[in-house]
């Protein structure tokens, strides 16, 4: 146009999240962005209210104080307030760091205070509550924003705010300073520091790893732009389920980054107890899973057609073993079908899988990923045979989770794919270790040099942690993590992680955990799942009371060495399990044993069962 | 959204009769199929047909009152009666001898005043409902019947009298008679066909009324009220307001049954609204399936068709004679037995009825591979 001559010269701004949320605003104002559920009804929320609110958010934490490089805290489930939370943050270049729900009292503390948060927006009155127990740790903290008023409301603490009262606030200081936002997002730097993601922590307390604008911006592109965790690439027609926690980085890819570049549609599914539910009614087309999901979706299939009646049974029996001889196939090619599988697919999604694939909520699924952990290779096996094209991907935090995936077509199972175009990775001669390259990598861990100095080499490249090797010279196969590698008294390296998740792919088994560290041969503690287990006993007429009453059981302890004996069979023999014990109690968050990602504390285990392993060595 | 018919946005689409693709192309085909018989089956059987419709809308009616609404009622025939007299006397011929009253008025009077003449009567006979309950109730009503049975026997200026009888009302609306061959939108239709297709469309009309009351707050009130009086008074159910609505809608439909019924036989006779007339009704429920608008209908059909079926039968059992006296049964008492027969077996093994199987049979399918 002729006229932008005579315009004050405007400046150049760098592509962001926010800038991508503004546009897609802009340009499809009416398009659903979100969709929420809400007293039954799938909500929907247009690309227009959604930068509305965004703004609304913005102004108002503006309003409260915050500045370009504060962090603003979210604790909440998966809901659109944690978006807006998140994008409003970004808009006004502050930073965003998000908990776990299930986060207890003492590292809401601890991760509240390590990352000076200054707001906190916490979903009811169980995250309101864990953060006031702390508050005194917390001195930068100056607001308490609650999402549901219900409980709170009669609080009155100083620091306590409703969501309501913060867009309030937020509007009046938009009518107040209109272009405030515009300012700072004119201003948004590559080096800012848009999200603090906190790891797990399997080792040591949680740190918190910085991912800039420059960092999300390139992920976009190695991910969703190019195809790298869903080809052909995602695109507005696109339904996704939010329902794995935002703070963790696989879900936000998911979830607001594909949503922001691509478009696609989120659904945030009710409650992490009903995704099952929500998934049979979204029908997403691109679907993460972490290895506990698939394995629980796994046996339930399992045990609902063993508690099928005759016909159905034989049925589900019958295309089984056709699904187990099409996955044979797809293994071999890769990922293609045969003229012949084909056929019998066909024929399958007919009598069995068409609407076994819609009652997991899977049938107009294109893109199924496995990621997060390791899973056992069959348990993607099963997915694959049934018509869910599965591909396991892998990431971490400190790459901006850009590393590799498997590719339609391209599907090496026991692999985690190949390395995503425009990255660099390579395999450290002496260690094994994973190392990788990219504008992804991260800008270090949160007001801890030390550490993000250890996160690199000599030569700066990222340290991963993780041991791998080249498969056929395209695919990467992780053996474990490097600090989880077992040396047995005999001298013999040993990935325990591997007999793990094979020993995870029986649906009877929920928790494996390998011992073996000098000492003479390997062992494992192994927790059965309820869920299964009790309906295998209820079949076998075995009467039990509670969890630890049912491990207990001659018959399950049998039932369990049978895993044990076929995973040993598909094992060298040093690496065969020479003993087991069943765990008395259901590992869990609130005990310390796992982490907010149900990832095992090893050091935990050790001090806690550390009788029960002495046992096996006696 | 294309594929996915459980991604509910709005109660509209939520709460729709026809929420899914696959009920409205089954519903759809449903109904092409029920335009098509009458031009394919034989004219005494689409006579039939035609009854099983109108009979239909009365076993809707019975179902409104004692399976929804949980109110045992043994005086169903009664409310057949007043529409099927109202509509006579509003219809009939002023002009004609031996002293019936008649008022030579159209269908599209003599209908609605039919249900709304026998409405009245349900509305009388409801103030008894607040007080009693179960079998106490069903005694009262069986009552109704006998008191019924004798004005329609005594009151000879509108019924005729006892072994005279009247003419039953002529279904003629705006100049068109449903009864009379004739052409509509230019496809010529015999006297069955006609009636059939009056009788379909006051079924569809008046079904889709009932379960549009079964499934809003009325019919859930009606629930509370069948499943625990008490529990549903201290739940803010008043008790006497919906047990009038449900005599009220039940007579209505009772009466507009009885209107139309009688245009099939042209005749009526006032020993006809006995307690066996009650009972076929109750047998409907029962088979088709109590708290179902789609059970009463096919048990409708069922009881209709059943006679039919029955006559076929002494063909191949030899000691069931067609004939009124001879053989060790009749057919009419086989009929009567079976009614019984059937009345106990379903209650015992099929609780609800023929929809049960029906339901059973489709959730099978839509729990496949599972069951459940």
């Amino acid at each position: 146009m002729s006229t932008t001559a005579l315009e004050e010269p405007r400046v150049r701004r760098i592509s962001t999240i926010v800038t991508r949320l503004e546009q897609h605003a802009s340009e499809t104002p009416e398009r659903v962005a979100l969709r929420t559920k809400d007293l039954g009804l799938w909500r929907e929320i247009t690309w227009g209210e959604y930068w509305d609110v965004v703004q609304a958010v913005g102004h108002g934490l503006l309003a409260l104080g915050v500045e370009p490089g504060d962090r603003v805290a979210v604790h909440s489930e998966n809901r659109p307030e944690w978006v807006y939370a998140d994008l409003g943050t970004s808009a006004i270049r502050a930073t965003t760091m998000g908990l776990y729900p299930t986060n207890p009292s003492a590292e809401v503390g601890y991760l509240l205070s390590d990352s000076g948060a200054k707001v906190l927006i916490a979903e009811d009155q169980e995250q309101v509550d864990k953060a006031l127990e702390v508050k005194d740790q917390l001195p930068e903290l100056n607001k308490i924003i609650y999402i549901e008023p219900r409980g709170v409301r009669n609080y009155d603490d100083p620091l306590l705010m409703s969501w309501d009262e913060l867009l309030a606030l937020g509007a009046a200081h938009r009518a107040a300073e209109p272009d405030a936002i515009d300012l700072l997002m004119d201003a948004a730097a590559p080096e800012d520091i848009l999200s603090l993601i906190y790891t797990s922590g399997t080792t040591g307390p949680p740190k918190g790893a910085m991912l800039s604008v420059r960092n999300v911006e390139f992920a976009i592109e190695a991910l969703v732009e190019q195809g790298g965790f869903a080809s052909p690439p995602p695109h507005a027609g696109d339904m996704l389920l939010s329902y794995l926690p935002l703070c963790h980085v696989a879900e936000r890819i998911f979830t607001v980054w594909f949503n922001l570049s691509a478009g696609t549609q989120v659904n945030f599914a009710e409650s992490i107890e009903t995704v099952q539910k929500d998934l049979h009614e979204v029908q997403p087309t691109i679907f993460l899973g972490v290895p506990r999901i698939w394995e629980k979706m796994h046996a339930g299939i399992h045990i609902r057609a063993r508690n099928a009646t005759l016909l159905k049974r034989l049925n589900f029996r019958f295309w089984m073993r056709i699904a187990d001889r099409i996955a044979d196939t797809l293994v071999a090619r890769e990922g293609n079908h045969t003229l012949g599988t084909r056929i019998l697919y066909g024929l399958g999604y007919l009598f069995l899988f068409r609407s076994l694939q819609d009652r997991i909520g899977l049938r107009k699924c294109r893109f199924a990923a496995s990621g997060a952990a390791p899973v056992g290779p069959e348990t993607l096996r099963f997915f694959m045979g049934i018509g869910v094209p599965m591909h396991e991907v892998y990431g971490m935090t400190e790459n901006s989770a850009v590393a590799t995936a498997n590719r339609p077509g391209h599907v090496k199972l026991g692999t985690v794919g190949e390395p995503h175009p425009g990255t660099e990775m390579r395999i450290d001669e002496a260690t094994g270790e994973i190392q990788s390259k990219h504008p992804g990598v991260f800008e270090g861990y949160w007001r801890d040099p030390d550490k993000t100095k250890e996160a690199f080499t000599e030569d700066g490249w990222l340290r991963t942690g993780d041991v791998g090797e080249w498969v056929d010279g395209t695919h990467m196969k992780i053996t474990d993590r490097l600090k989880d590698i077992v040396i047995t008294a005999g001298g013999k390296n040993v990935a325990p992680s591997e007999i793990e998740n094979a020993l995870k792919s029986s649906p009877y088994v929920k928790e494996a955990i390998v011992v073996g560290d000098r000492r003479p041969y390997l062992t494992a503690l192994i927790g059965i799942e309820l869920e299964t287990v009790g309906d295998w006993a209820e079949r076998k007429r075995i009467a039990y009371t509670t969890y630890a009453d049912l491990a207990e059981k001659e018959a399950v302890i049998e039932l369990i060495q049978g895993v044990v004996n076929e995973v040993n069979e598909g094992v060298a023999r040093v690496e065969g399990i020479k003993k087991f014990r069943m765990l008395r109690k259901e590992l869990d968050h609130e005990d310390g044993e796992l982490t907010a990602t149900q990832k095992v504390r090893r050091a935990a285990i050790a001090s806690q069962f550390g009788e029960l392993v002495e046992s096996m060595y006696r | 959204m294309r594929g996915r018919p459980l991604l509910y946005r709005s109660y509209e689409q939520d709460g729709g009769l026809l929420n899914t693709a696959a009920k409205r192309w089954w519903s759809a085909a449903l109904l092409a199929v029920l335009v098509w018989v009458p031009f394919q089956a034989s004219p005494d059987l689409v006579l039939l047909l035609a009854t099983a419709a109108i009979a239909a809308i009365g076993a809707i009616g019975l179902n409104i009152v004692t399976g929804y609404a949980g109110q045992v009622s043994l005086g169903h025939a009664f409310f057949l009666g007043v529409g099927a007299y109202t509509a006579a006397v509003l219809n009939g011929d002023p002009a004609a001898r031996s002293g019936v009253v008649g008022y030579g008025l159209d269908m599209w009077i003599w209908l609605p005043a039919a249900g709304l003449v026998a409405a009245a009567a349900g509305l009388l006979v409801a103030p008894i409902a607040f007080r009693l309950r179960g079998l106490y109730l069903a005694i009262v009503t069986l009552g109704l019947v006998f008191i019924g049975d004798h004005i329609f026997r005594e009151a000879e200026s509108l019924t005729g009298g006892v072994g005279v009888g009247r003419k039953a009302a002529a279904p003629e609306l705006f100049g068109f008679s449903f009864a009379e061959p004739g052409t509509i939108l230019g496809v010529p239709l015999a006297r069955d066909q006609g009636l059939y297709f009056m009788g379909l469309i006051a079924l569809v009309i008046m079904a889709l009324f009932a379960r549009n009351v079964a499934r809003s707050g009325v019919g859930r009130a009606f629930a509370a009220v069948r499943d625990r009086d008490i529990a549903a008074e201290v739940m803010g159910v008043s008790l006497r307001r919906y047990k009038i609505y449900a005599f009220v809608i039940s007579s209505f439909y009772a009466g507009i049954a009885g209107s139309l019924l009688y245009t099939i036989s042209r005749f009526l006779e006032p020993g006809t609204f006995g307690l066996l007339l009650s009972v076929q009704y109750i047998a409907m429920v029962l088979i088709g399936g109590p708290a179902t608008i789609s059970g009463s209908i096919m048990g409708a059909a069922f009881v209709t068709l059943l006679p039919r079926l029955i006559e076929e039968v002494p063909s191949f059992v030899p000691i069931i004679s067609g004939e009124a006296a001879g053989g060790f049964l009749t057919t009419q008492q086989l009929e009567q037995f079976l009614y019984g027969l059937l009345i106990v077996l379903f209650l015992i093994f099929e609780p609800r009825g023929m929809y049960g199987i029906w339901a059973r049979a489709r959730n099978y399918w839509k729990a496949w591979p599972f069951s459940y």
